[in-house]
């Protein structure tokens, strides 16, 4: 077994008479988890069934195991490559067991009687999604979860080393849904299958799959190991993003807001600012991040968030105090999740500065005077609702 | 991870499905066995079972009894048996093509095409003394109705992915047929418009032996086929994309379903006129009591269960207000139409 060229194409276009997709070479090698990204409606789905077979390719040449793909007869195929599709294929009257066994077609002889062996592999199968207790139940009552594990079963019962998969995570809860996922990546590496999965979950691709395909607007924007090609600025861009941010670093993504119920400095650091960030951004406001290290988890959450942020060492430059006090001019409150005793001097400065211009202040410091306090992050709320009714207010 | 290898599923639920499909499959037999018996035996003139049998044992035999016995009862029995089992395997066919619970060869108009086909030919032909003397004829011309129709329908089924759409397809098709059929009954000549009338209205009374055989081979051949290509029409239950990708070939197989099952619903309505809802209901009662949606088991089973409905039909038609013979189609429609009733409301809110 070679260990690329397990899936390869060369200048393949594809697409349902007109070209969606153009100038694809593809090279994807055996046991590996392989994410498809793209907006709705890039040619995800046609790249699969072009694959599949489903649909003729507009051009190009496409190769599995080595073999050009139109040799193929319908049954090697079957036997080679199994596919979920999104459309919910749940006949009545139809145990699990029958629809996994279905999955053995390829494989049986007339009629389609099963042998030891099959039962065997649908067993095996059923176990592997962890689904040997529904067996004896009716395809067509499984919840949207069990089913889509039903429906991986019978397309591991075709027993293939490729399997592609369109959405596979679509309409399942978080813990179907990390299941799936997780299935899915132990089969790529227990077991040597490739998948190919058209995924929405930016997060998740960038977590589990060893290589990630982008496309957009009928092109192949990137392809390669998702430390290589998913920085944030190229799945902005794959998804024209305009207020959401994906964070390589945090492996997530996460929700700017457009800062319409007013502006805060924040001053935290070392993880205590990143929770208050997402709060501020959730209730719209948009925030001025005081002092954290580069490095700090809360930079990167204020960065994702699109906030304006003061490094610590940029504080620590010439006139760098100036520019924070210049900065908390064009805010309207002040909050202070605590700091570094170090910085005790320029936070002084920076809450005289507040007071003069009449700005409030939210503490956790209880032995501060003149200052609204909260103890808790339910009181922080409370004490944000009433600002941005002061601002609303203020604004008629 | 031999653990897994050794896994077995509790109580094999195969052999217990087995089992049960066993013993539907006897029960089923003898029912259709014992309905046709009673067609044979009961009958507006009264004779004694052990006459019955006695007559049956001597098909020479030139007596009222054995005339009775060989020429109209027997005929009868077989082509209501036979018509009721292809007529459930065309209505399974049709069902699983187009995932459609609610679709039979009556209800999609592919009845009535053949209808209008059939009549066509015999009532323009039996001026020259060739309709009913050539069944090789009408039965040829039931076929291309049926083509026809399911070419229409097939043709609309593609464009409109809605299955209530696909139902008023058929009811429009069933209108139209009708009103060729009844244009042509105002021209036909006036000694002919009795038996067509009746023969619209559906009947398996009057079938002649050469009848039976064409029933018999053509229908039988067809059934057979659907039964040895039950593997790929179960890989069909889950749509026709994941048939393709477990190594159906797709166009050949659709080609083969859309032929069979329009052959066997032009075949018996060309002989027997259109009989209504047998094709939609008993592939329902057949999936309901053998507790499955297995091919391998529905297309014996269905075309068993539809033999016993439809004799019961049949004998339900010539005895119930005996002397008077009711239309058979008028018969199936009382328990055929309230079982399409109760299938959409039970898909209300679902796919349809």
């Amino acid at each position: 077994m070679n260990d690329l060229g397990l899936i390869r194409s060369e200048n393949l276009a594809i697409g349902y008479g007109a070209v969606v997709l153009s100038g694809m070479n593809l090279d994807i090698g055996a046991g590996q988890f392989v994410a498809l990204l793209g907006p709705n409606g890039s040619g995800k789905t046609t790249l699969l069934r072009t694959l599949s077979r489903h649909i003729a390719a507009l051009d190009g040449q496409i190769w599995l195991a080595g073999r050009p793909l139109a040799g193929y007869t319908a049954l090697e195929l079957a036997r080679l490559l199994a596919v979920v599709l999104t459309e919910k294929a749940a006949p009545p009257l139809l145990s699990v067991l029958e629809y996994v066994a279905l999955g053995r077609y390829p494989h049986t002889g007339f009629l389609g009687r099963l042998t030891v062996e099959d039962m065997a592999v649908v067993s095996r199968s059923l176990a592997v999604v962890k689904a040997v207790d529904l067996a004896e139940r009716w395809v067509d009552q499984l919840s949207d979860g069990e089913r889509q594990k039903v429906v991986l079963a019978r397309a591991l019962a075709q027993e293939p080393r490729i399997m592609l998969l369109d959405e596979p995570t679509a309409h399942l809860d978080l813990k179907h849904r990390m299941e799936v996922m997780s299935i899915l990546r132990g089969l790529c590496r227990d077991r040597g299958l490739t998948v190919l999965a058209a995924i929405h979950e930016v997060d998740v691709a960038a977590k589990l799959a060893d290589r990630v395909i982008l496309v957009k607007d009928g092109q192949l924007v990137a392809v390669g190991s998702p430390e290589e090609v998913m920085s944030s600025g190229a799945i902005a861009e794959l998804y024209d993003f305009d207020d959401a941010w994906f964070s390589r670093e945090l492996g997530g993504m996460e929700i700017q807001s457009d800062g319409r119920a007013g502006r805060a400095f924040v001053l935290a650091d070392r993880g205590e600012g990143a929770i208050i960030h997402r709060l501020l951004a959730r209730r719209g406001f948009s925030f001025v991040a005081g002092f954290p290290e580069e490095a700090d988890l809360d930079a990167h959450v204020a960065r994702a968030l699109g906030a304006k942020i003061i490094h610590r060492a940029e504080l620590r430059r010439d006139g760098g105090l100036e520019r924070a006090i210049a900065a908390l001019d064009a805010c309207d409150f002040l909050i202070d999740a605590g700091g570094p005793a170090e910085e005790a001097g320029v936070y002084c400065r920076l809450f005289e500065a507040a007071r003069e211009h009449g700005l409030p202040v939210l503490t956790q410091n209880a032995e501060m005077s003149g200052c609204r306090h909260y103890r808790s992050l339910p009181e922080l709320i409370d004490a944000l609702e009433e600002l941005s009714q002061r601002s609303e207010a203020k604004n008629h | 991870m031999t653990t897994l290898a050794t896994l077995t599923v509790p109580h094999d639920p195969f052999t217990l499905a087995v089992r049960r499909h066993r013993r539907v499959f006897y029960a089923l037999s003898l029912l259709a066995l014992l309905l046709m018996g009673a067609n044979l035996a009961i009958g507006s003139i009264d004779y004694s079972l052990g006459q019955v049998v006695s007559a049956l044992l001597d098909p020479g035999a030139t007596n009222d009894l054995g005339f009775i016995v060989w020429k109209i009862r027997l005929p009868r029995v077989l082509a209501a048996a036979m018509g009721g089992a292809y007529l459930a395997a065309s209505g399974l066919l049709l069902q699983v093509y187009f995932r459609n619970p609610i679709v039979g060869p009556f209800i999609l108009g592919i009845s009535s095409g053949a209808t209008v086909v059939v009549s066509i030919v015999m009532l323009t032909a039996t001026g020259m003394q060739m309709a009913f003397a050539t069944p090789f004829l009408t039965t040829f011309a039931g076929c291309i109705g049926a083509y026809a129709v399911m070419l229409i329908i097939v043709t609309v089924a593609a464009r409109v992915r809605n299955g209530a759409t696909l139902l008023i397809v058929g009811l429009m098709m069933g209108y139209l047929c009708g009103a060729v059929a009844s244009i042509l009954t105002a021209l036909a000549e006036k000694g002919k418009i009795k038996g067509f009338v009746l023969w619209t209205m559906g009947s398996f009374s009057g079938f002649k032996w050469v009848e039976i055989g064409i029933l018999f081979f053509f229908g039988g051949a067809i059934l057979l086929s659907i039964y040895l290509l039950s593997k790929p029409l179960n890989a069909f239950l889950l749509g026709e994309d994941y048939a393709a990708s477990m190594g159906v070939a797709i166009r050949r197989f659709r080609l083969f379903i859309l032929l069979a099952a329009s052959s066997l619903a032009g075949l018996v309505t060309s002989m027997a006129g259109p009989v209504a809802f047998v094709g939609l209901a008993v592939p329902h009662m057949a999936r309901l009591s053998f507790g499955t949606s297995d091919n391998r088991v529905l297309v014996p089973g269905a075309a068993l269960m539809g033999a016993a409905v439809t004799s019961l039909c049949d004998l339900i038609a010539r005895m119930w207000l005996n002397p008077v013979e009711l239309p058979l189609s008028a018969i199936t429609a009382f328990f055929g139409a309230p079982i399409v009733i109760w299938l959409l409301l039970k898909r209300r809110g679902a796919r349809l």
